[in-house]
């Protein structure tokens, strides 16, 4: 395959691929390696995230006197960093997959209403696009939670609407030139269903566009609900997220830096790794950039 | 410029409305007021009364209704934590915020705004590597974690700086730092791509070829026309004055509408919390419809497109 491949593609001096910058290379490492640590969480942690060393609290990281037993040292309870860093990692990567889908669909299946439909629903859509883009995402997020209180599931489907009305923006406008184009017209006039048209025919064709606003929106949602967690509306204990470990290791900044400084680098990590994956596909991928 | 006007404000009245709207229906949903503001163990004659006295038996558009007019003449509730009206325990917080929001702002602008066009201008130089990879950085960094380094570091380990509190302007030196180089951070990508949209336009090219010195090209062609988009931004920004700094409020201990906010909802006093609520989305809703009005200054194709658009 590769024999047949190679001269042609060295004859055919135009699709020239451009090699990936090794900020990215960095950043598809990084995260791939999270979702192993996502993934295998629960073989590679050394402890129970909740299991208490009591002759060991506050121990340091090894290299700063630590023992070998707890590798990134441990908090106030004597409880492994390095196990709850595993956890909160995939606890983190979940709650942001999630929302970012459930924004996604939410949004994409909306603007797709206003494109078919046109007429009120349209201006109901857009009435909501202008309203939740309006308001500080943070704001709305928060009177939420204090209206309804907490839970893991509400707050998942909570950070799923930030960012809904861009998906829903973009579906629009995209379908709405879809039907414009032959093909959306063609298979319509050969009897499809509306649901065959979005789903097999328009959705694939602008799914490069939608996949790199989810890559814009993962970080800002793994960003707000560390953020949250950091607060103390997020997460709640005894469940962990990179949030609330921050959040518990600023109350030992002084005493023991570590508990804090572990999480929020891999917060920095992965959203910094998520972002310049995202720009260098919006710039490879996105047609509306030229 | 009349009919873009007033379908400019008619959109503000509307979004103020789902706003009220949204409080309402989200306090409604959220459970049974009697039930929240009586004592569990309370006779069920004491709750059927208290019904009675703030009219839960009426029908819902009643409620509706009462809500707004309510609403409309300034009465926001009382505070469930100290009993005082929430809209004077929001306001008098309101200083302290600007306090740090404001000087935060001038970073933002001061910074972002000449970096972001100063690496469009030297597209694919070191420096614009340099200035897009620390915005990606000072972006992706959450401002609490800015914020506890900051702390770990000035007020730690160097002990230079105050680490929270609100006591006199050495206080107020990390949360702005925290709060503006996020922004400024933001701003700079995005006046950066709207130089660089700009600057590949025919006529910068036509003034260009026609003899016309760069610097006045891109003072009196690139400029005006980067800065429509990247008005939108400033606006958001101005609108997120007021609570525009929770979580850096919490980071430091200061004493502002945001640190309000985060108890307030921690406590679950929904009348505070619906309060900030609104008075956010006034400031936001004022700011982008300045920004709307200057959009038709600045551009005067938006005033007659936007308006026939608007139907």
């Amino acid at each position: 395959m590769s024999d047949i491949a190679l001269p042609a593609v060295e004859s055919r001096p135009k699709p020239r691929r451009l090699p990936v910058p090794p900020l990215v290379v960095f950043g598809i490492t990084w995260l791939s390696l999270m979702l192993a640590i996502a993934l295998s969480a629960d073989l590679i942690s050394p402890f129970a995230y909740t299991a208490l060393d009591l002759r060991n609290r506050l121990a340091p990281p090894i290299g700063f006197g630590g023992p070998w037993l707890h590798m990134l040292g441990t908090d106030e309870l004597g409880r492994d960093v390095l196990s709850r860093l595993i956890v909160s990692i995939r606890l983190s990567l979940l709650i942001a997959f999630g929302a970012t889908l459930i924004g996604a669909f939410v949004g994409t299946s909306l603007g797709f209403l206003a494109a078919h439909f046109r007429g009120w629903v349209e201006h109901i859509v857009l009435a909501l696009v202008d309203f939740s883009a309006s308001l500080p995402f943070l704001i709305l997020a928060l009177s939420v939670l204090a209206f309804f209180g907490n839970s893991l599931s509400l707050f998942v489907v909570l950070l799923g609407f930030h960012a809904w009305e861009r998906y829903a923006r973009i579906a629009r406008g995209l379908a709405i030139s879809a039907g414009a184009q032959g093909y959306a017209a063609a298979v319509r006039q050969l009897g499809a269903s509306p649901w065959r048209i979005y789903g097999r025919h328009v959705l694939p064709n602008i799914a490069s566009t939608l996949i790199v606003s989810m890559t814009l929106a993962f970080p800002e949602i793994i960003l707000l609900e560390s953020g949250l967690s950091f607060l103390g509306l997020g997460v709640q204990p005894p469940s962990t997220s990179l949030g609330n470990m921050v959040g518990y290791g600023r109350e030992y900044l002084t005493r023991a830096p570590w508990i804090l400084l572990a999480p929020a680098f891999t917060i920095v990590l992965t959203t910094f790794a998520v972002s310049l994956i995202g720009d260098w596909l919006r710039d490879r991928l996105d047609p509306t950039l030229r | 410029m009349l009919r873009f006007l007033t379908f400019r404000l008619l959109r503000a009245v509307i979004t103020i409305v789902m706003v009220v709207t949204f409080a309402f229906v989200v306090l409604r949903l959220s459970g049974d007021p009697a039930l929240l503001i009586m004592s569990v163990d309370a006779p069920p004659e004491a709750i059927a009364a208290f019904r009675a006295a703030w009219g839960l038996d009426d029908p819902l558009w009643i409620q509706y209704v009462r809500y707004f007019n309510a609403i409309f003449h300034g009465d926001l509730g009382r505070s469930m934590r100290d009993g005082r009206d929430a809209i004077v325990l929001v306001t008098e917080r309101i200083p302290a915020t600007l306090a740090l929001t404001l000087p935060a702002l001038a970073i933002k602008l001061g910074f972002g705004i000449p970096a972001g066009v100063y690496a469009a201008l030297h597209r694919n130089t070191w420096v614009d590597r340099l200035v897009m990879m620390l915005a990606v950085a000072g972006f992706t960094i959450p401002s609490f974690v800015l914020g506890l380094l900051l702390v770990l570091v000035f007020a730690v380990q160097l002990g230079w700086l105050p680490s929270g509190g609100q006591d006199s302007w050495r206080h107020a030196i990390l949360p702005v730092i925290t709060l503006g180089v996020g922004g400024a951070a933001v701003l700079a990508r995005f006046t950066r791509s709207a130089m660089l949209e700009v600057l590949g336009q025919p006529y910068i090219r036509s003034a260009s070829a026609k003899g016309v010195p760069w610097a006045a090209v891109v003072r009196n062609h690139a400029l005006p026309n980067a800065a429509i988009p990247t008005v939108t931004i400033i606006g958001f920004m101005v609108g997120s004055l007021i609570a525009g700094a929770v979580v850096v409020e919490s980071v430091f201990s200061w004493p502002g509408v945001g640190r309000l906010l985060v108890v307030a909802v921690a406590n679950r006093d929904l009348a505070v919390v619906q309060c900030i609520l609104l008075l956010v989305a006034m400031t936001m809703v004022v700011a982008n419809l300045i920004v709307d009005l200057l959009y038709g200054a600045l551009d005067p194709r938006l005033r007659a497109t936007r308006a026939a658009g608007a139907h």
